[in-house]
């Protein structure tokens, strides 16, 4: 197997207080990793890194095996290789749902308008929004957004997808059509790593679950070890408030 | 003159210029709330008319229409020979224009919905437009009606180039007399911004308070 | 009114003179009206003061007493002396800064940063973003106040008849002057600015209404 994207004891501060704090992981190739832990306790810090987004106050991250601060790589390079989708749905509010995903095509991709165009399409159809690729962000639901925000980050074909607390956004009726999506990746194979309080969906899909709180990983296990029976108290208590 | 009496005397012009506002203010509000109702509920000639004059004295500059209205046509009808009436007349036929639209959109935001739920309660159009609209559209309109004195005290300074002996004349007769460049140019803008400042910021505060507190 | 014939030229240089003087306050205010917002916005607690100073003075005074300062305040004051016009178009500028920096601030903020990180992680750089994500949106934002600026700097540059610039209205009154026909004269005159400013207008608001967007309104 290979790792795609991994972190090396990697620790963010800002000013005083620790962030994400000596963390390290790694994500294979097809594989779907879940992060969970009480909010402010690292998830986004550490996904915004591993995004490129934020450069670590310590520590190394590798893409496919190199360092990419050490390397001098062009950023934008790799961060177009990288998905990213916000708990907030981010969209560009001048474009529209297929304009959004067309962006990053042609801009960064270089694809003609018509390639863009059919890509986009693609894209669309496997968040399920084709029928709204002509409507403005303002003319859609939180899910429906959030839906175009996941199809403009896998219309890059990024080699790993990045996911922070998609659904804590949305109202409960409009979360299932998010997660539904995300399975649909997950099944076909997408490499994702996905920060969700969630965890209907993670024992349907993780390969792996992450348990972090105050900056750190405090457990890591399959979903149905997390299920029966979590070695520590911080983590059993956590899953008992979630499944309430 | 001493800087202090000299001060002492721009203070004593403040009370023209604000008569010049407030007169100014008064003739606008009434022109205002006129053309808004002939906008919102007149014939279509009568909207028609509303529409032109707000378009036509929001787009002219005011001085224009002073010089106009003075020298043009103060020869011919008696209350234009007066450069005191002239201004204020000049800066309330123009401000009616912008105060028309600020009620239009105070009137707009409180929104169609309330008028339907007042007739359907069995009011006239009239009387919900007395009792629910107007309530409303006037705190609505408070911020815009705050600018727009502000506008109005600043715009006032026009009139001392018809002759008009406020403020800025004041200040003008204060150079001349006592040949400083420098006092009577800056103590009247402050004056001046002492007078809008208070305006501006406080009404607009309380503007979207209320606003708040209705719910809109 | 045809005695206007006889000084067509003398109006059409006025009037040119008003549209420059216009365009350019309006043009240099909105460079001033960038920095005193980005300085309201990013500056210290010193340079957010200086912001504001200079924003209250100038929105809150009337042109005219701005204009009297930079004629006779301020070359007494520093020694500097400046032709008529380019003190008038200093102080336009100043003027339209003052009041430009107030939607400036609004527009900057609008454009939020979740997108820009949007942006970011798609692998735009930076200059690309800017083109393509903050110019687009910012303009629409910007459009309708630019148009009420415009027009009442087209207004206010009346005022400049009391430091003897030549533009329009002043053309008006050395017409009237000559030929003791004040009516005619400035009737045609206040129709003439009418015509201008209202045409700005209305194609400030057609440009806007084609490149208009659901859900992307003016913050003002
Ligand atoms: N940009 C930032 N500046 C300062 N502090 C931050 C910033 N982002 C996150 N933090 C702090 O870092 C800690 C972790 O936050 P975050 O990564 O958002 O946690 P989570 O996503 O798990 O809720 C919190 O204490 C938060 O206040
Ligand atoms: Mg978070």
């Amino acid at each position: 197997m290979t790792t795609i994207l991994e972190c090396r004891e990697l620790t963010k501060v800002y000013g005083k207080v620790v962030a994400v704090n000596n963390v390290s992981l790694g994500i294979d190739r097809g594989e779907t990793k879940v992060i969970f832990g009480p909010s402010g306790s690292g998830k986004s810090t550490l996904l915004r890194c591993l995004g490129l987004l934020e450069k670590p106050t310590k520590g190394t991250i590798l893409f496919n095996g190199t360092d990419v601060y050490a390397s001098r790589q062009d950023l934008n390079k790799l961060r177009a290789r990288i998905g990213f989708v916000f708990q907030d749905p981010s969209l560009f509010r001048h474009l529209t749902a297929i304009g959004n995903v067309m962006l990053g095509l042609k801009h960064v991709l270089g694809l003609s308008d018509n390639e863009a165009r059919r890509k986009a399409y693609e894209a669309l159809k496997l968040v399920r929004m084709e029928d709204w690729a002509n409507y403005y962000p303002s003319q859609l639901s939180g899910g429906q957004q959030q839906r175009v925000g996941i199809a403009r980050a896998i219309a890059m074909d990024p080699e790993v997808v990045l996911f922070d607390e998609p659904t804590a956004a949305l109202d409960v009726e409009l979360k299932w059509e998010v997660i539904t999506v995300m399975k649909d990746l997950a099944e076909r194979g997408t490499t994702m790593l996905v920060a969700t309080h969630e965890l209907r969906f993670a024992r349907e899909v993780a390969d792996e679950m992450i348990f972090m709180d105050q900056g750190q990983i405090i457990e890591i296990g399959s979903p149905d070890h997390f299920f029966t029976s979590p070695n520590t108290e911080r983590a059993k208590k956590f899953m008992a408030k979630i499944l309430g | 003159m001493t800087p202090l009496e000299q001060i002492i005397f721009l203070l004593k012009a403040v009370p023209i210029t604000l008569a010049i506002s407030f007169l100014s203010f008064l003739l606008g509000l009434g022109l205002g709330i006129l053309f808004a109702f002939m906008r919102i509920y007149g014939s279509t000639p009568l909207r028609y008319f509303s529409d032109s004059y707000e378009k036509f004295f929001r787009s002219v500059p005011v001085l224009a229409v002073m010089l106009l209205l003075y020298f043009g046509v103060g020869p011919y009808i008696q209350i234009f020979k007066d450069p005191f009436f002239t201004s204020v007349i000049s800066l309330g036929i123009v401000s009616g224009a912008n105060q028309s639209q600020i009620f239009r959109s105070a009137i707009g935001s409180v929104g169609r919905s309330q008028m339907l739920a007042a007739i359907s309660l069995g009011l006239t159009e009239l009387k919900a437009m007395r009792y629910v609209i107007l309530p409303q559209a006037l705190f609505l309109a408070v911020p815009g009606l705050g600018s727009e004195i502000a506008l109005l005290i600043k715009d006032s300074a026009y009139s001392f180039i018809i002759g008009v002996i406020e403020l800025m004349k004041h200040t003008d007769i204060l150079r001349a007399s006592q040949r400083s460049l420098v006092l009577p140019y800056i103590a009247s803008a402050i004056i001046y911004v002492a007078m809008t400042f208070p305006l501006a910021t406080y009404l607009d505060k309380w503007g979207s308070r209320k606003k708040k507190e209705l719910g809109l | 009114m045809w005695f206007l014939l006889d000084y067509s030229m003398f109006l059409i240089n006025g009037f040119l003179i008003t549209v420059e003087v216009t365009l350019i306050g309006v043009g240099l205010g909105l460079i001033l009206g960038i920095l005193a917002a980005l300085g309201d916005i990013y500056g210290g607690k010193i340079i957010k003061i200086i912001v504001n100073v200079y924003v209250e003075f100038f929105r809150g005074s009337p042109l005219i007493v701005q204009l009297f300062i930079f004629y006779f305040t301020v070359p007494y004051i520093t020694g500097l002396r400046m032709d008529v016009m380019m003190t008038a178009i200093l102080t336009l500028a100043l003027n339209s800064g003052a009041y430009q920096k107030g939607y400036l601030k609004g527009a900057m903020e609008a454009v939020f940063k979740d997108q820009l990180m949007a942006a970011i992680s798609l692998g735009l750089p930076m200059w690309k973003i800017f083109l393509y994500v903050v110019v687009p949106q910012a303009l629409r934002i910007v459009i309708p106040a630019w148009s009420n600026e415009l027009a009442s700097m087209g207004k206010s540059t009346t005022a400049l008849i009391v430091i003897g610039v030549r533009e329009f209205l002043n053309t008006g009154i050395s017409i009237t002057a000559q030929t003791f026909r004040p009516l005619e004269t400035y009737a045609f005159i206040t129709i003439v600015y009418f015509i201008w400013i209202y045409s700005m207008l209305k194609a400030l608001d057609m440009l806007y209404n084609r490149i208009k967007i659901p859900g992307l309104e003016p913050v003002i």
